[in-house]
């Protein structure tokens, strides 16, 4: 069952890369996706434990109230976005990803003090809605599967192609009719929908939920997973967030120096795969080959 | 590729995913399987190696190092034939999600029992999964309060600061009767500290010290002018600190160095040699209470400290370490009495498990931390505690935990 | 020392009676706390800033490079290694000055800068890549060190003795207001650092070539100037920051294990930030500036104080985004 927990917590990072992906896709450099997720995270661990009534008749934590969880969190992270977005996405590059940064600072600082959340003790003992992390595979795959079948489709729409447009330069798109403000601002919703929607699955899954969720190093390396997978096409982040989550588990057997070759991986990558793993063009030639018998 | 397409791929690797993970899901069950002996009865460790926890998982290692050095020795000198553990220690990290995927690899891997996780934090992330599993845990490290009501597969060697925590109080009021003004420094982004200090308050509130200041301090943090300066303005007599060994240790270094003279208590986050290299001189005269004192005079404490000494060239063992020993040694004479009682090769692994747990808590240990047994909680019971005042050499640069009568 | 009281009713009455002027000695005091734990960010700040100022790119791998500096002077004082690393046990044949070991140690971290400038970031530049890899090869090669640091020297924690300031007395008071020594020389050598750094940037041939290399690397090769030799010097120059900066707080505060210097990394990049992105002098004001304002944070809210440094931190960016002296810069990552 190791690998099946392995899974799932790969799917939540496959799950986070993308979401700081969907920015990224019209050139906004975000990092508040931990932030959302440590909110959507709350969401989940307050109901669950504070409300008796989502526990149904004792025997395991009903789906229904799963499913209410996350249709709670969903609005929450998105109207928390829209009320940041307007003011904070007129920044750009370096100085968008340090204001974003020092949000999930601040909301880290907030969940420390204020005493719903349990301070540093956090809260501990959600109820679990499934038996084993299989449940939790299945749930945060499903979910995984719905978020990239959304880009998808996202990249053929009118939206997607707004956003590369905007990525590539936003003073022609802006010239070509393009409302930048509120593309970029979808963009950042949706991301924190993603982020949130994460969290919720994320906290039953860890059992406890405190304020050393999410933070500063969870915004290095989630942007990580987009570069190292490819920030040009939605299959990019998905991979690197699958692998750079499951690195560090599988180079277990090397022991001391496991640490060391993740940080070679992680220097490397950019290195050798400027675009990163995943471009659209070596997907073609993939697709070519392989059509080829 | 064509936008269609993909968002097939999206939906067929999804479904693949969810196929894999249902199926994986229905294979035969580990716990009907019998247990396997062959190179010893497996048991399973999970300590901080890495992360900025790690100076905690490297003292706990070699605890449980010497332990196992320290059975080989007594299965030697019997030449009887007993049981044989397998050791498998694997890297909790700092952080819940390492810690938790490394209980579910031991699980898998079928070891008995698990030792750890390092951090309370991690152990309400990790202790569940092996609950649900049913594994017994017996955790070295975890003082937080709530750790073994987690369930009834989760024990702990390591007494609750709800018990030791107010000794010391009381011992720095029998040393010093004049003590009237108490201020209070906790690290409140820790959840051992801010859990320890509630207790600390109680207890000074208790002996009529309602603390007159208290300053929240953060583990990151290396400087503290601005709490002490705070703090001092107060003239306090007696200050109480619940913080780790290297927040903690500057934050005693920097009140001596900005004039601070009265008495000093510190919990057990400091509980460590690991502050003589932070507050140095300064460490001197601190008050701390233990639940380990390198100077209880019982045989088995006497080879721990002989071992420990021989490894790591005549330093004193700190609690840690010997509280991880005991976590061994726990899980291995449970074994033992396990296996006269009812042969383990002749149980699944799921029953050796449950039995182990039953036998566990139901065992009196003579141990480096004296005599200990368990409630049927699995709260540890312990029958001595000490407060110990540290004492540095001259130089400054090492110093002991000296027993207070 | 801080004036013990004799009388000692209440808070109030034991301040009035030892001091006649309360209120400007704790405003006194807030400011001395602010510059010394201002002093340590705007220590760490410098080569941070140095780096970005030429490649316009952030280097994760700078606190890494921090803990090293730290290391190296403890090594060079004669320290011995613990019993948990590769190194068990062992320690230099030599036992140099403070002051020698710390130059020293800024020399190795300097070639640790060039080290990290030749892996992470020049194969890289040579292929003109997005500014975010940088970010990322470079956390790499942080997370490298760091682990590397461990498995060499143990996670243990390491101290510089207090009897390398033997001479002076370990805290300094002026009209009831007090500060720590160490506070003081860090403050003493952080402005002499970015002294030294201004004069030699706005004085010398080799500094302005620098200048011109950060404000257009393309007209600067036109002028003669090798772009690639002007890089490394900044890296050199930035490890070479970074390693004194290490071992001046490990001085101060002991080398706390092998994430000592990471966890400077977030407050560093506020501070970076708030000062102007790539200013020297605005780094240093970055940092006094970002200690104050949590010095200025009132004793029953400190649990509060990181988040007031960083909501300063956001509202700079949303009036100001170029940062306090940072130049308007029209879009750059």
């Amino acid at each position: 069952m190791s690998d099946l927990s392995l899974l799932v917590q790969m799917g939540f990072g496959a799950l986070l890369a993308l979401s700081v992906y969907l920015p990224l896709r019209c050139g906004q450099l975000s990092l508040a996706t931990p932030g959302f997720y440590v909110i959507g995270g709350y969401v989940a661990a307050l109901l669950s434990t504070r409300w008796p009534a989502l526990s149904g008749d004792g025997a395991g934590y009903p789906l229904t109230s799963l499913a209410l969880e996350l249709v709670v969190a969903a609005p929450v992270a998105a109207a928390v976005a829209l009320v940041l977005g307007r003011p904070v996405l007129q920044l750009r590059g370096i100085y968008l990803a340090i204001a974003t940064i020092a949000l999930v600072e601040i909301l880290r600082v907030l969940n420390l003090n204020l005493a719903w959340s349990g301070g540093a003790v956090g809260i501990f003992g959600i109820p679990q809605p499934f038996a084993g992390p299989g449940g939790y595979a299945l749930a945060t795959w499903v979910l995984l599967a719905l978020v990239c079948w959304l880009c998808a489709r996202l990249e053929a729409m009118r939206l997607g192609r707004a956003m590369a447009a905007i990525r590539d330069d936003e003073l022609a798109a802006r010239c070509m009719g393009i409302p930048s403000a509120d593309v970029k601002l979808t963009a950042f919703v949706i991301s924190a929908v993603i982020a949130a929607l994460t969290g919720v699955l994320a906290a039953h899954f860890l059992n406890t939920w405190n304020a050393r969720q999410g933070g500063f190093d969870a915004s290095i390396t989630t942007l990580a997973f987009v570069v190292f997978g490819g920030s040009r096409i939605w299959l990019g982040p998905v991979l690197g967030g699958l692998v750079i989550t499951a690195l560090p588990e599988l180079l277990r057997p090397v022991g001391d120096l496991r640490l060391i070759l993740f940080g070679l991986v992680i220097l490397l990558g950019p290195i050798l795969f400027p675009q990163g793993l995943i471009t659209p063009e070596r997907l073609a030639r993939l697709q070519q080959t392989l059509r080829r018998p | 590729m064509q936008a269609g397409q993909r968002s097939r791929i999206a939906v067929a690797l999804g479904a693949a995913a969810a196929l894999a993970a249902g199926l994986a899901a229905c294979g035969p069950r580990a716990e009907d399987q019998p247990l396997q002996l062959k190179g010893g009865v497996p048991v399973g460790a999970v300590l901080s190696l890495t992360s900025n926890a790690n100076a905690y998982g490297q003292d706990q290692q070699i605890g449980l190092k010497l332990a196992q050095a320290w059975f080989q020795q007594r299965r030697n000198a019997n030449s009887q034939k007993a049981l044989e553990l397998n050791l498998r220690l694997e890297d909790g990290g700092g952080d819940e999600a390492t810690a938790s995927q490394a209980f579910n690899l031991l699980i898998d891997a079928g070891v008995v029992a698990l030792i750890g996780p390092t951090l309370s934090q991690q152990a309400f992330a990790a202790d569940p999964i092996a609950q649900r599993r049913g594994v017994p845990v017996v955790a070295p490290s975890n003082t937080a309060t709530g750790i073994p009501q987690i369930g009834s597969f989760i024990s702990r060697v390591s007494a609750p600061s709800t018990e030791i925590a107010p000794l010391s109080i009381a011992k720095a009021l029998q040393l010093t009767p004049s003590i009237k003004r108490a201020a209070v420094f906790y690290a409140h982004d820790d959840a051992y500290s801010t859990s320890e200090t509630v207790i600390f308050q109680k207890a000074l509130t208790d002996k009529g010290l309602k603390p007159v200041t208290v300053q929240r301090t953060q583990l990151n943090d290396q400087d503290f002018q601005n709490q002490i300066t705070s703090a001092l303005r107060e003239s306090p007599d007696l200050i109480v600190i619940s913080a780790q060994a290297v927040d903690g240790g500057n934050l005693i270094r920097q009140l001596r160095e900005l004039g601070y003279r009265g008495a000093i208590v510190v919990g057990n986050g400091m509980n460590t040699p690991n502050i003589y290299p932070i507050c140095q001189r300064y460490c001197d005269g601190i008050l701390i209470a233990q639940a380990y004192s390198p100077e209880l005079d019982t045989p088995v404490n006497r080879e721990f400290v002989a071992l420990y000494q021989k490894a790591k060239g005549g330093a004193i063992p700190p609690q840690l370490t010997a509280q991880a020993f005991t976590a061994y040694q726990v899980v291995a004479e449970a074994l033992q009495r396990l296996n006269k009682r009812q042969p383990l090769a002749q149980l699944s692994l799921g029953e050796a498990r449950k039995a182990l747990m039953a036998e566990l808590l139901g065992g009196q240990y003579d141990t480096p931390l004296g005599e200990i047994s368990f409630t049927s909680d699995g709260e540890v019971v312990q029958q001595r505690f000490h407060v110990a005042q540290v004492q540095m050499q001259p130089d400054g640069r090492s110093g002991r935990f000296l027993l207070l009568p | 020392m801080w004036p013990r009281c004799r009388c000692s009713q209440t808070a109030a009455a034991a301040v009035s009676c030892c001091f006649p002027e309360p209120g400007v000695v704790h405003l006194l005091q807030i400011l001395i706390n602010g510059l010394a734990s201002g002093a340590v960010y705007a220590l760490f700040a410098l080569g941070y800033t140095l780096v970005f100022s030429v490649l316009g790119v952030i280097n994760f791998a700078h606190g890494a490079i921090f803990t090293i500096g730290g290391y190296l002077t403890y090594l060079l004082i004669g320290g011995a290694v613990g019993a948990n690393g590769l190194l068990a046990s062992w320690q230099l044949p030599v036992s140099l000055p403070f002051w020698l070991a710390l130059a020293l140690a800024g020399a190795g971290s300097a070639l640790v800068g060039l080290g990290v400038e030749a892996v992470a970031f020049r194969p890289l530049r040579q292929r003109n890549a997005e500014p975010l890899l940088y970010l990322i090869s470079s956390l790499g090669a942080g997370v490298v060190l760091v682990n590397l640091v461990q498995l060499l020297m143990g996670a243990e924690s390491y101290s510089i003795p207090a009897s390398t300031l033997a001479a002076l007395p370990s805290a300094l008071a002026q009209g009831g207001a007090q500060i720590r020594t160490v506070q003081v020389l860090l403050l003493l050598v952080a402005t002499l650092l970015v002294a030294l750094l201004t004069l030699w940037l706005e004085g010398s041939r080799g500094g302005k070539a620098l200048q011109a290399v950060a404000e257009d690397p393309v007209t600067a090769r036109l002028l003669g100037i090798d772009s690639g030799a002007m890089i490394r010097l900044a890296f050199a120059l930035s490890g070479f920051l970074a390693g004194v900066a290490g071992g001046l707080v490990g001085l101060s505060v002991s080398i706390a294990g092998p994430y000592f210097g990471i966890g400077y990394g977030l407050k560093g990049l506020g501070v970076l930030v708030l000062g102007g992105l790539g200013s020297v002098p605005g780094a240093v004001l970055g940092g006094l500036i970002m200690g104050l304002a949590e010095a200025l944070v009132p004793a029953e809210l400190s649990g509060y104080k990181d988040g007031v440094a960083f909501a300063i931190l956001f509202l700079v960016l949303l009036l100001r985004p170029q940062g306090l002296l940072g130049k308007p810069v029209a879009s750059r990552v």
